[in-house]
């Protein structure tokens, strides 16, 4: 909604080029194939959840209770696959179910009994942490039975065939050109001022050239993830959702003035609890990837994740107090996060250097944010 | 124009010798100050100055540059963020922050106050300089600071206990409060911006004479208001700002209200509150007409909570297409609470009935009365009106979205793009385009877009609680004449406001508010400020003040 001056647009990726400069420069293996499509698996988790993270923030609400949720929704499908036999996609739509009730739950009681969401979500994060090490009974419970694969172990192991990932790529881009030109054609038929075509053009060419040249990167290593599709149709919906639906509309105006929303008419409690049953969903859908992508549900899967997901949204220029970000930031700032993360796992840094570099980006991200705010 | 105290130089005025004065070397003064913000030039070449003991009024339109002004005098906007030089004693300052300013004796008292609401009065004056004692100065002397502003107030004529928590006092008492700090820091120019626009009558009449006391005390003041009466009765010189530039300095007793007016819009205005077509070339006023009330009020009773005491005691009135229906009332007696609760977005109703258009109008949510055909346009736009870092257009339409959602759920932006324009450019509002924030815009054209977004909603009555406040007199009547347009259109107004002039104006039939019920009902022929005012304190002010009585509701 907002569109921020070119300075701080382009800060997001030049600070990701200097990350990535710095990484390969250390370790070269940093920008291979492998490492690359790796961290792209890790990117499209941690994205998948921000963009969750990024409609609560819109409307000056917080979750923190969705690391342990991730842990907990992929616990529950673990079980039911491993311990109960029920097949993967059943005990994933049962998991899925679990987590639209909880977050369905959460979203009520901070709306309807006006307890701070703050307070609300740390009971949560303490609560499903206690209930995921109840259903995994504190073990290790793979994700699917022998080494047989299965819905759920496919999803960040699974690779597009080469040609089928250059053809979606070929399909973005004709899709994009498509979408564009409708969207041109409208505006011009209203009689409302479109940008000219040269730029248009030219931001198509880099776009395409962009998709095409990171398939074929990924085609060099296995091909494309198919993690990467579930972050990009997450990213599509809500990027409708955020831009193009009164839904989205009224997730900025709550962020922006709560008081002024429930005047002008917007059914506030209704719309704070339907963006945290899309919480639910990208827990879900996170709690699944991350699990398999560590192969098993351990007692520690989804720690901090929900830092993670904050800070990708405020490096993006998510505003903690509400009602300013876009999709496209949350999506760099995710990037970012997870080039820092997997950069520093390949240069093997000592676990306590991590975290204590974790917490100066999140640190160094909000301070940003107060910055920008004034 | 119709209530205006003379043009001539009031003659309460406590004369300052001007022609003293005008020698004596200027206080403060400002030479070719020049403010750019990115794509607007704040403030062009203004030339300013403030002699000791003198009361000086900013006058301009809302965007005319008074608060620019005001925040480079306070060391908000930091020296070397303009052009231009300010001299204090004929001395060049710079003022790097607002701690800077107050070193140089300014003190700026805004609408949005600068006390705690949590800590006591005493506590408030003393913010940061409490009177110590005990070993090394650690402890707060308590009975000391009390001691001391218990003899401030009583100098100033403030019948208030040190220890009372501020957010107990109304806006008026928080307002001396803060004039009271600002005298004790020892300021030598006091600011003060917009200080009347929330103080009832009684109040506005305190605080002017405090500041007549100032003066003869040698304290300075810069006086901003949109109220030329108040300008006229109490400064020694105005200076008219226009689009960011000074366009003139009089000597009060030498010009007129008009004559200022002219010179803030850069054209003549004859007619403030420009009768409404309707009732006067009409000899049936709206409320005589045949036809049934669109909204129809019955014994409304309603507070803000389970056991609160009612906020609208036993109400009852019914309001017809095309009519403007004023109410009016002191601070508190209900008026603003009265359209909140229409609107659904306060209290509870306790009993009565309130009928919309002949259906039964039971509490509804701001949703329901908007899709009943109500709009409400709140008195505190900024707190309650807009979303502040958002555009324009985002704005206006934030009530219709409904109606421009496609049956797969998304948006129709073309169609809403063209509504926006349709109010952006017939409500003029001034701005590059509807992509413009509207945090940016001065209180006229927010107040427009508050206009606007309420009537995209196709509303049949409109609900307008004070909407001139602190808006110019440009803006006002635009705002005047849409008032005048959306009746002649059919659709039913309930005005809200404050200021008498504009009340009578404006309406058609007048309802004083007293402590929550009606204290007196007035048609057009029956207003004046007298008889209104005696309605509005109650019914026995009313029948002391005026033998033949106004027509008050006898419950």
């Amino acid at each position: 909604m907002t569109s921020r001056p070119a300075p701080q647009l382009l800060a997001l990726p030049l600070a990701l080029l200097a990350i990535a400069v710095f990484f390969a420069v250390k370790e070269p293996a940093f920008l291979g194939p492998r490492n690359l499509t790796q961290l792209i698996v890790e990117f499209s988790i941690v994205g998948t959840l921000a963009l969750g993270m990024f409609m609560i923030l819109l409307t000056g609400q917080i979750d923190l209770s969705v690391g342990s949720g991730v842990g907990l929704v992929g616990g529950i499908a673990a079980v039911l696959v491993f311990q109960q036999g029920w097949p993967a996609p059943l005990a994933m739509l049962a998991a899925f179910a679990a987590a639209l009730v909880l977050w369905l739950l959460m979203g009520t009681l901070i709306v309807k009994q006006r307890i701070p969401s703050f307070i609300i979500t740390l009971g949560g994060l303490l609560i499903f942490k206690g209930l995921f090490w109840l259903v995994i009974q504190n073990s290790t419970i793979p994700v699917s039975r022998g080494d047989q694969d299965n819905l759920y172990s496919l999803l960040t192991t699974y690779y597009l065939p080469t040609n089928l990932g250059l053809g979606l790529a070929a399909l973005v881009a004709l899709a994009l050109a498509g979408l564009t030109s409708f969207a041109r054609s409208a505006r011009t038929a209203h009689g409302l001022p479109v940008p000219p075509a040269a730029r248009v053009i030219a931001q198509w060419l880099v776009t395409t050239a962009a998709v095409v040249g990171l398939v074929v990167v990924f085609n060099h290593f296995r091909g494309v993830p198919l993690s990467l599709l579930v972050l990009s149709a997450t990213a599509g919906t809500v990027y409708f959702l955020t831009q193009h639906t009164p839904f989205g509309r009224y997730l900025y105006a709550i962020g922006g003035n709560e008081e002024a929303a429930v005047l002008s008419g917007i059914a506030v409690q209704r719309v704070l609890i339907g963006a945290y049953v899309l919480m639910g969903v990208t827990v879900a859908l996170t709690g699944f990837m991350t699990t398999a992508y560590s192969g098993s549900s351990t007692t520690t899967v989804g720690d901090l994740m929900e830092l993670d997901a904050i800070a990708a949204c405020v490096i993006g220029g998510t505003a903690l107090k509400g009602g300013r970000g876009t999709v496209w930031g949350v999506i760099f700032g995710a990037l970012i996060m997870t080039a820092l993360l997997n950069g520093m796992t390949l240069l093997a840094v000592s676990p306590e250097a991590k975290f204590i570099a974790r917490g100066l980006v999140l640190t160094l991200a909000v301070w940003m944010d107060v910055k920008l705010g004034r | 124009m119709r209530e205006h105290p003379s043009p001539a130089p009031h003659p309460k005025n406590p004369t300052v010798d001007l022609g003293q004065g005008s020698l004596a070397k200027p206080l403060l003064e400002a030479r070719g100050l020049t403010k750019k913000f990115p794509g607007v030039t704040a403030l062009r070449d203004v030339a300013f100055d403030l002699r000791p003991g003198e009361i000086h009024a900013l006058c301009g339109e809302n965007g005319a540059g008074k608060s620019t002004l005001i925040k480079l005098l306070a060391g908000i906007h930091p020296h070397g963020s303009y052009e231009g030089e300010l001299r204090v004693d004929d001395r060049a300052v710079a003022f790097h922050s607002v701690r800077d300013a107050e070193g140089a004796g300014l003190a700026v008292i805004t609408q949005e106050f600068a006390l705690i609401e949590e800590l006591s009065v005493a506590e408030n004056i003393f913010l940061g300089r409490a009177p110590r004692c005990g070993p090394g100065g650690l402890r707060v002397d308590w009975l000391e600071m009390h001691r001391l502003a218990a003899v401030l107030l009583a100098d100033f004529g403030l019948a208030l206990a040190p220890e009372t928590p501020v957010r107990e006092l109304g806006i008026g008492q928080k307002q001396l409060v803060e004039i009271v700090r600002a005298i004790d820091k020892k300021s030598r120019v006091l600011v003060l911006d917009e200080p009347t626009a929330a103080l009832t009558g009684q109040e506005v009449a305190v605080l002017l004479e405090h500041l007549r006391r100032l003066r003869t005390q040698g304290t300075a003041c810069i006086y901003i208001s949109h109220k030329l009466d108040e300008v006229f009765a109490l400064a020694d010189r105005i200076t008219v700002l226009r689009d960011g530039a000074s366009i003139t300095t009089l000597a009060t007793r030498d010009t007129t209200i008009p004559a200022v007016i002219k010179h803030m819009v850069g054209r003549e205005i004859t007619d403030l509150f420009p009768r409404r077509a309707s009732s006067a070339g009409d000899a049936t006023p709206p409320s005589r007409r045949p036809e049934p009330p669109i909204l129809s009020v019955r014994s409304l009773t309603a507070a803000s909570g389970k056991n609160a005491p009612p906020f609208l005691r036993d109400l009852s009135f019914d309001l017809h297409a095309g009519e403007v229906l004023g109410f009016g009332g002191l601070m508190g007696a209900g008026r603003t609470e009265l359209l909140l609760h229409l609107f659904g977005a306060w209290g509870h109703r306790v009993s009565g009935e309130v009928t919309l258009s002949g259906q039964p109008f039971p509490s509804p949510t701001p949703r329901d009365a908007i899709a009943r055909g109500l709009a409400l346009v709140t008195e505190d736009r900024k707190r309650y009106g807009l979303i502040l870092p958002q555009p324009i257009g985002f704005n206006l339409s934030l009530s219709s979205l409904a109606r421009f959602t496609r049956a797969d759920g998304f948006l129709d932006a073309p169609a809403e793009y063209l509504a926006n324009q349709h109010f952006f450019s017939s409500l003029r509002i001034k701005a590059p385009d509807q992509h413009a924030r509207v945090a940016g815009l001065s209180g006229g054209n927010q107040q427009k877009v508050v206009l606007g977004k309420a009537l995209m909603t196709g509303p049949t009555v409109v609900l307008l609680d004070e909407p001139t406040r602190g808006i110019d007199v440009g803006a006002k009547l635009e705002v005047y004449e849409l008032i005048n347009r959306l009746t002649a259109e059919g659709q039913a107004v309930i005005l809200v406001s404050s200021e008498l002039p504009e009340l009578m104006g404006l309406s058609d039939r007048i309802l004083m508010l007293a402590a929550g019920r009606i204290g007196g009902e007035f048609t057009r022929a029956e207003f004046s400020q007298e008889k209104l005012l005696a309605a509005a304190m109650g019914r026995r002010a009313a029948a002391a003040a005026n033998d033949q009585g106004p027509r008050t509701n006898a419950q």
